[in-house]
């Protein structure tokens, strides 16, 4: 479990994180999710322990980070800058993190394993393409076997091939009961994989909730209805709440405020013929941007900064 | 997964451990211990074999075989510098501080191998040098045995100094984070400062001079100071805590910045 409790970071005048609180339970997925420049790096560094809260506290289980005598099996973390000298093999990279814990070289292996590494395992990593980069700082990630496991923007800049292999191990990461943070601005990949999602903008919380109750809560649920009786049909479903829009082509209607049965039954009731009926459950990605929108708007507008 | 017994623990040996392995697996390293060695011998045979037997200005004879070893004050160091200072250019740093979030141990066990690397060679191609190049220098003013008095103290002397060098350079590179910024503020200090200190008018600052590193350097190398020098063990001792002083600035660097 990662407790995070009033953590502020400040660098200079500039202020990153603000009193932020979120707990990660264990055995969960949480998406942690923001625009760029929202937070969350310096977040995940906090709760690394590489860079110290200026207020506030970030413990893993019932302590800090730096306090566990084995920090590498308590939580294993990828970070979005890349961590590791280009001219050592990816071999000898994870062998030197590994002997600072007395890991044994057939975990090693394992991990080069489990990451498709092992035929790139003596390469230096200077030659890794940027999918390679990322293998291999999971399999730095999962070399003490954590409970926990913390990967910053791990889709960032992969090809798709990529992005595929990184939502399979989340599943598989969850799969095994392992607790995962995951950060990413993309909402679309969270609702993939996560359960819970922890939200922040300019380095405050904006939502900690679940992708359902996110969802639901939204309220931007529509939907979509195609009839060659649009005139009549409006009228009855006319109601308080209710509003219908009419869409670029002729009898396509999109209807807020009610679901699809309802309409579906009210059409039958007046025999009303419907050619289509789409319920349009808000996508996460809507829901995100009208979240993180005002939080990235309103200190623009605040300090008269042009965008 | 989660276990009753958990034998994975970090501990001072295994920081060691895993410190000497990041120095053996680079090739720059390699590269950089081969240049340092080779230097040494070639420029000490070199200048040998080519010695004319007129005098150099009395010139030490230890001092005058091993003058290559100008160049290992500064392969040595850059090589300290990389080991600290290299891994904040890498990212590296990150993935180091992750695995061992107290820091220190770090920072120790960076120096304990660098020392354990930099002194045997500086021995070992000192010992080889002077006897080859000797054989050059018989029956000149530069003509000197292994068991004339200050010889070997002289070459143990040279070693033990340019391995403290670079470990103060390894210091330097922790707290500038900057290999750069590092070399220029290890060469100002080695070879401008002191130069530009004995030009200011004031004993007590050429008395003060004498304790600079590169100056400390020549005194321990020398088989016979010069009545200008320090002597050999003041020199030590003001290497030393150079030495020491640099790693303690590194040390209060690195528990107090972020990585």
């Amino acid at each position: 479990m990662i407790t995070a409790q009033d953590l502020t970071k400040r660098y200079g005048d500039r202020t990153v994180v603000t009193d932020l609180s979120f707990t990660v339970r264990s055995g969960t997925v949480t998406g942690f999710l923001g625009p760029n420049g929202a937070g969350k790096s310096t977040t995940m560094r906090m709760i690394l322990g590489l860079d110290a809260p200026t207020r506030g506290r970030a413990t893993v289980g019932d302590r800090s980070y730096a306090a566990h005598p084995a920090p590498l099996t308590e939580v294993g973390a990828l970070l979005e800058a890349r961590s590791v000298h280009p001219g050592r093999t990816a071999h000898h990279h994870l062998r030197a993190l590994a002997l600072t814990h007395g890991i044994p070289k057939s975990r090693v292996e394992h991990v080069l394993g489990l990451t498709g590494l092992t035929e790139a395992a003596d390469r230096r990593v200077k030659g890794f393409s940027l999918g390679m980069g990322q293998r291999l700082g999971i399999a730095a990630a999962l070399l003490g076997d954590p409970a926990t496991v913390i990967l910053d923007e791990p889709v960032n800049g992969l090809d798709p091939e990529g992005v595929l292999w990184i939502r399979n191990l989340l599943k598989s990461l969850a799969a095994e009961g392992r607790t995962v943070l995951v950060s990413s601005h993309l909402m679309s990949e969270m609702a993939l994989t996560a359960d819970h999602l922890v939200i922040i903008g300019r380095g405050r919380l904006l939502a900690d909730t679940t992708v359902t109750d996110f969802v639901r809560h939204s309220g931007a649920g529509t939907v979509k209805v195609v009839t060659p009786d649009a005139a009549d049909l409006v009228r009855h479903l006319t109601a308080p709440g209710v509003t219908v829009t009419t869409a670029d082509a002729p009898g396509h209607l999109t209807v807020h405020g009610t679901d699809a049965e309802h309409i579906g039954r009210t059409a039958a009731a007046h025999g009303i013929p419907l050619f289509e009926l789409t319920p349009n459950t808000a996508s996460l990605e809507e829901a995100f941007m009208d979240l993180t929108h005002d939080a990235v708007e309103y200190p623009a507008a605040l300090e008269g900064a042009a965008a | 997964m989660t276990t009753a017994v958990q034998p994975y623990r970090v501990t001072p040996a295994r920081v060691l451990r895993s410190e000497w392995h990041k120095l053996r697996t680079l090739r720059s390293t390699w590269v950089n211990l081969a240049a340092t060695g080779v230097l040494t011998l070639a420029m000490g045979i070199g200048i040998s074999a080519a010695y004319d037997g007129t005098g150099e200005g009395g010139l030490d004879p230890v001092v005058f075989v091993l003058l290559g070893t100008q160049f290992a004050t500064i392969t040595l160091a850059v090589l300290g510098i990389l080991a600290t200072a290299g891994e904040y250019s890498t990212g590296q740093i990150r993935a180091t501080m992750t695995a061992v979030p107290s820091r220190l141990p770090v920072l120790w066990s960076k120096a304990a191998v660098l020392a354990a690397v930099a002194f045997p060679l500086c021995l070992w191609t000192n010992l080889l040098t002077f006897p080859l190049a000797q054989a050059f220098l018989t029956d000149t003013d530069q003509a000197a045995a292994l068991g004339d008095p200050g010889v070997l103290r002289g070459l143990v002397g040279n070693a033990a100094a340019l391995t403290l060098l670079a470990v103060m350079a390894l210091g330097l590179g922790a707290v500038t984070r900057s290999i750069p910024l590092a070399v220029g503020a290890y060469i100002g200090l080695v070879m401008i400062v002191p130069e530009v200190l004995t030009m200011l008018p004031y004993d007590i600052v050429d008395d003060a001079v004498r304790y600079f590193p590169s100056q400390a350097l020549q005194s321990l190398t020398a088989a016979q100071p010069s009545p200008g020098e320090a002597t050999p063990g003041a020199a030590l001792l003001a290497l030393a805590l150079w030495t020491a002083a640099a790693l303690a600035a590194a040390a209060a660097s690195l528990k107090r910045r972020d990585v």
